[in-house]
């Protein structure tokens, strides 16, 4: 039986991974989200560290280099090895992103924006069918960033990404704080967006911080604190979809643990209040239900 | 329907233009004075016109840059972590150029970040080396600082002892991580800031690398005779017979009591400190 945490968690990180190895994170964070990619293909210290953590603290799986979106073949190598590394784990899903990351065998190790198009859709979904099978774990999409249009869009996002998850029959990683990033640079209104969205669909929920490099453009750096209007956005979600996994995601100017655990816990009473609110709705409809 | 039949590619090619515009505008060393100058032009250059192009700029040709300054910073991040020493002698703005050329050229194959800075300084060493306004002994010291990281996050290694005895008929199994380095220069005796521009010592080195049971990446400097004899081990794959009158060949010298004493020696120094581990 794969475990499948829910409640606030953290994206685990080599600034304080000797950190959470000794403990210091025990108690205090619900599950760690690792990116696979930097204990795969790996010897030394990093693997050994995240062995020892697995054995107290549940991991989820979130991936950077599928590259989902490009016209590239899938890479043999790289699913050979995440599927090995995500047994070992004992991983309930793996999660990677709406975008494309190579081309020509080029690999560029960004999040680059795919054209909001059926023919893409379709492309995409294929691919995420493709990776769930080579993995044989859930696969789950996440909505990213995108400070360009890559081509005249026949959809907006939202539905974009619904032809997505509904082509693949996948899950969808729904990172709170690209939408409002997206939504800020491209003027929409986001809970707009969360509500064209098939929230039955979360598997779980990222949020984060970004920083302003212009007047009209905010950039996801996970490099801040989670702003109010991400935290209001995460629970209205959270009402909407009962409890899942959230993780703050944090990359640079990376903060002390304790800093960034009081962050957890203050998105949790976040969480819990949303969760009370999602239980008041749910307690009438289970009762005429029964 | 036909498409839906073959999801596989979709109708990807119709928009293979603008993935390749802007992998082009991140890659190409000009492409930041073209779009600037003209990014219509340079959209067109690459098969992406009309509604396409506008919705490409539609923020403005500055913004369409926005990807290749984000790639460009965090490629370059991750080889300075790696090489700092090497990038700090060279200077922030050639190590820009030499970066912006290494994209155009050839960018990254793997799909490990990690992977990236050895990726780099094996496609720039040669360009380093031909030209003569860069310190000669650089492309050793981005040699040296690569291996720490190489080492440290080496796949292979922990390998157990074979528990086979040495014989002169067997091969010698040496740790997966080991690793036999030779430099022209004693870059490996540096001082470790950034700040510091001390000329290295003009001597052959070769070092014996390997990270060990605390997962430590640890450096043993040999002498020629030594070197000789590790070469023949472990690069060349011989028999210890073998190895050791290769080893004395080269060296131009008898393979004689001393050197059978210094071998033995090396052997047993060897397996105390894990790298060696046993006949094969």
């Amino acid at each position: 039986m794969k475990v499948t945490p829910t409640g606030v968690g953290l994206g685990l990180r080599a600034a304080f991974i000797e950190k959470v190895e000794r403990g210091d994170a025990d108690g205090r964070i619900a599950f760690l989200e690792i990116a696979p990619e930097n204990y795969m293909h790996r010897g030394g210290k990093a693997p050994q560290r995240l062995a020892r953590i697995a054995e107290r603290i549940p991991l989820l799986s979130h991936g950077l280099m599928m590259s989902l979106g490009s016209t590239d073949p899938l890479d043999r190598d790289y699913f050979a090895n995440l599927r090995e590394f995500l047994a070992r784990i004992d991983a309930p899903w793996h999660s990677d992103h709406l975008c494309w990351s190579g081309l020509d065998g080029a690999l560029l190790h960004d999040l680059l924006p795919v054209p909001f198009t059926t023919a893409s859709a379709t492309r995409i979904a294929s691919r995420v069918r493709e990776a769930q099978d080579r993995l044989g774990v859930t696969m789950a999409v996440e909505n990213v960033s995108w400070y360009l249009q890559l081509g005249q869009p026949q959809k907006d996002e939202p539905d974009f990404v619904t032809e997505v998850l509904e082509r693949a029959d996948c899950r969808l990683m729904l990172d709170v704080n690209n939408v409002f990033v997206n939504s800020v640079n491209h003027g929409f209104d986001p809970y707009a967006w969360l509500a064209k969205v098939p929230l039955d669909r979360v598997i779980q929920l990222h949020v984060a911080g970004h920083d302003r490099w212009e007047e009209d453009l905010i950039v996801d750096t996970h490099g801040n604190d989670v702003r109010d209007e991400v935290y209001d956005m995460l629970a209205w979600v959270l009402e909407r979809t009962g409890p899942k996994p959230v993780v703050l995601e944090r990359d640079s100017d990376i903060p002390p643990l304790p800093r960034l655990l009081d962050e957890v816990a203050r998105i949790d009473e976040v969480y819990q209040a949303a969760l009370a609110r999602w239980n008041a709705r749910e307690t009438p409809r289970a009762r005429h239900g029964s | 329907m036909a498409r839906e039949q073959t999801p596989e590619r979709g109708d990807a090619p119709a928009h293979e233009p603008t993935m390749a515009a802007l992998a082009a505008a991140i890659r190409e060393v000009e492409a930041p004075a073209a779009v600037r100058q003209d990014a219509v032009a340079f959209l067109q250059r690459h098969g992406v016109t009309g509604r396409d192009a506008d919705a490409l700029l539609y923020k403005g040709a500055e913004r369409f840059l926005i990807y290749r300054t984000l790639v460009h910073n965090r490629l370059r991040a991750a080889t300075r972590e790696f090489i700092p020493r090497a990038v700090a002698r060279r200077g922030t703005e050639a190590f820009g150029t030499d970066f912006a050329q290494f994209m155009a050229a050839h960018a990254s194959h793997s799909p490990y970040l990690r992977d990236v800075p050895g990726e780099f300084v094996a496609w720039v060493l040669p360009r380093w080396q031909r030209d003569a306004s860069i310190p000669a002994y650089l492309g050793d010291l981005a040699r040296h600082e690569l291996l720490e990281g190489e080492v440290r996050n080496d796949p292979h290694g922990g390998e157990s002892p074979t528990g086979r005895p040495f014989a002169l008929e067997a091969t010698l199994v040496f740790d997966g991580t080991a690793r036999l380095m030779h430099y022209h220069w004693a870059v490996h005796k540096l001082p470790y800031g950034t700040e510091d521009t001390t000329v290295p010592d003009e001597v052959e080195t070769s070092l014996l690398v390997f990270r060990d049971a605390h997962a430590k990446v640890r450096y043993l400097e040999l002498t020629r005779w030594a070197a000789g004899v590790v070469d023949q081990l472990l690069v060349q794959g011989r028999c210890v017979r073998d190895a050791l009158q290769q080893a004395a060949a080269a060296l131009g010298e008898p393979l004689d009591d001393d050197k059978l004493a210094k071998a033995a020696t090396l052997f047993g120094e060897l397996s105390d400190y894990g790298v060696l581990l046993g006949a094969g």
